[in-house]
């Protein structure tokens, strides 16, 4: 059943069109939108794994340099994009559902622009192709810069400038990489760059392809929010609404690990690759945590304390064995999860309050009991605390560390979620737990039931993947193998 | 490598280095966008200069050409198809921007990225 791979980003892409061509029928939108949305995580769920050949160009010999190589664009569906796609959907579900609720009058251009963001970060993380990924990398972005135009926050535009100008830089500078490894392989195919590569044809010591890692490397800084696009990154989750953040930072988790998976298959016989992603990744744990400590504004917060997670992904992968590889995917997973419960939960009292200073804010569990544990669950799984999912993926990330003799790392990790979580209970305390300000009411507004059921079910998964791990860290252990 | 090739190089590098320093040391967010946009034409560039092939003909097998003589002397058609790909997306993105510029032109009443993209939080503070 191969032929549903595709599926997977034509039908987002395609609803996307649908949808901004007709929103003017209201009712019909939000009818197909929610269908649409509904049928996302179901599609990689019922495929089976494989290769889909665009065009049926499956891979040929040449004659006369007696190797195989691709013709045509690939998609490659494993066990890891069943898994990433399949929680993507859910999220763009959730998310569609809650906007869907929310407004009266749906905005076809706002829908299209989640649709259209979903599918770019599903043909990245499918893609074999390194500059198809590139493609999508930037319908990604324009996506990202809609979502975050598209709210109704203040200075919403100039973050959403901010954004594209930074991310014009970084596009070009991929796509010169791109180039680079075009003009030394002959190739956009990624397996074909690896195996020009791995087979001695290319020198992977010459500077062009040095340079190649470089130029990609810059690229992948910008799509991960890494140093020094940490504070970009964060900035554009505050801008954007808080359902909206939590779809973008997924987008942000998923478009990092696709393009750190074909830099790793493309340059991992290069030691200093794996010091530079080790070395940002670091760097990103202790600002993101450091940043996140000194924010009044909830949202921005949430964002830094994400580009702390994202860290600890990139870490894993940095590490370059296949246990440390599993132990960052599978962080990348929890955080895609964990982060949006924040977004949505703090959503919700942005929703109930108008308001996101901590400092204005107060006595909010008397009022809001359900949202107010199911946060402090979520910022406990992601502080790390036992027996939640975020748990289980920074133990093994620990102990991946220690295993590569780094015991350094491992008491860095550890200290980086200890912060995490007084950064967290800091802020709790402050919303929820001390004496509501005289000037805040609360009495009139409700959480929207929507929001309340989207927070229950990622809380789900978060308990199930911390108490059964193995449900996903084989399958993704194994696709490391394949890529080693 | 031919001398045209090499020109085209030259070409797209300089156009990359002027792009980069006008999108960070220039003020005007307009002509920060057109160095944006040289940056982009010096990596589309350099990419069509990677499929140039000296006394190459254009990659399309007509009815009647020899086959293994098209083989030799068409040019690497990949990157030509890869560039007008960039080439539409880098237009898309442009406009964007453009787009965008124009609401925040009106809202400041100036082009000077030092005034319309401050940090945010000391325009809110100034604002207030």
């Amino acid at each position: 059943m191969n032929e549903l791979i595709p599926l997977m980003v034509i039908v987002p892409l395609m609803a996307a069109l649908l949808i901004s061509a007709f929103s003017k029928f209201n009712k019909a939108t939000k009818v197909f939108a929610f269908v649409v949305a509904l049928c996302l995580p179901v599609i990689p769920i019922a495929s089976h794994y494989g290769l889909h050949y665009f065009g049926g160009y499956a891979p040929v010999m040449d004659n006369v340099t007696n190797v195989m190589y691709h013709p045509a664009i690939t998609y490659s569906f494993t066990f890891l994009q069943q898994i990433f796609i399949a929680m993507l959907g859910l999220l763009t579900f959730l998310v569609v559902f809650i906007y869907l609720t929310k407004y009266k009058k749906v905005s076809g251009p706002y829908l299209f622009l989640l649709f259209l963001g979903t599918a770019a970060v599903t043909a990245m993380l499918l893609t074999d192709d390194i500059f198809h990924m590139f493609v999508f990398f930037e319908i990604l972005a324009l996506a990202q810069v809609g979502i975050v135009a598209a709210s109704s926050i203040d200075y919403s535009y100039e973050m959403a400038l901010k954004y594209m100008v930074l991310g014009s830089i970084g596009s070009p500078m991929m796509l010169l990489g791109i180039g680079f490894l075009l003009a030394l392989t002959g190739s956009v195919n990624v397996t074909d760059i690896a195996a020009a590569v791995h087979n001695g044809l290319v020198d992977a010591t010459s500077p062009v392809f040095l340079l190649s890692l470089g130029l990609i490397f810059f690229g992948w800084l910008y799509a991960s929010g890494l140093p020094p696009f940490h504070t970009i990154k964060s900035g554009i989750y505050s801008k954007a609404e808080p359902h909206g953040a939590a779809l973008l930072q997924s987008f942000t988790v998923v478009s990092m690990i696709s393009i750190v998976l074909i830099m790793f298959r493309i340059y991992s016989s290069l030691p200093i690759f794996e010091v530079l992603v080790v070395f940002f990744s670091i760097l990103a744990m202790i600002l993101g945590v450091s940043l996140a400590l000194t924010q009044t504004d909830f949202r921005r917060m949430i964002g830094f304390l994400a580009v702390g997670e994202l860290g600890f992904i990139g870490l894993g992968i940095g590490l370059g064995t296949q246990y440390a590889i599993t132990a960052g995917l599978f962080q990348a997973l929890n955080e895609i999860i964990i982060t949006a419960l924040l977004f949505i939960g703090f959503g919700a009292i942005v929703n109930a309050t108008d308001e996101v200073d901590t400092r204005k804010l107060g006595g909010l569990l008397a009022y809001h009991p359900k949202v107010s544990i199911m946060l402090l669950i979520a910022g406990l799984a992601m502080a790390g605390v036992p027996p939640l999912s975020g748990f289980q993926s920074k133990l093994m990330l620990v102990q991946a560390s220690l295993n590569c003799g780094f015991p350094e790392i491992s008491i860095l990790a550890i200290m980086v979620s200890i912060a995490t979580f007084v950064v967290f209970v800091k802020t709790y305390y402050t919303m929820f737990l001390k004496p509501k300000p005289n000037e805040l009411e609360l009495e009139k507004k409700e959480v929207p039931r929507t929001m309340i059921f989207a927070m229950g079910v990622l809380l789900i998964i978060v308990i199930l993947l911390g108490v059964f791990p193995d449900i996903v860290t084989a399958g993704i252990s194994n696709f490391v193998g394949g890529i080693l | 490598m031919a001398q045209t090739q090499l020109a085209i190089l030259f070409t797209s590098a300089a156009l990359v280095v002027i792009g980069l320093y006008s999108a960070i040391f220039i003020d005007n967010i307009i002509k920060k966008i057109i160095g944006i946009s040289f940056i982009e034409e010096g990596a589309n560039l350099f990419i069509v200069a990677i499929g140039y092939k000296p006394g190459g003909v254009v990659p399309i097998l007509m009815p009647g050409m020899d086959t293994s003589w098209f083989a030799t002397n068409a040019a690497y058609p990949l990157p030509f198809g890869l560039v007008l790909t960039s080439i539409v997306i880098g237009a898309s993105t442009l406009a964007v921007m453009l787009a965008l510029v124009m609401v925040l032109y009106r809202r400041y009443g100036t082009l000077s990225t030092s005034v319309m993209l401050a940090d945010t939080s000391k325009q809110e503070e100034y604002d207030e």
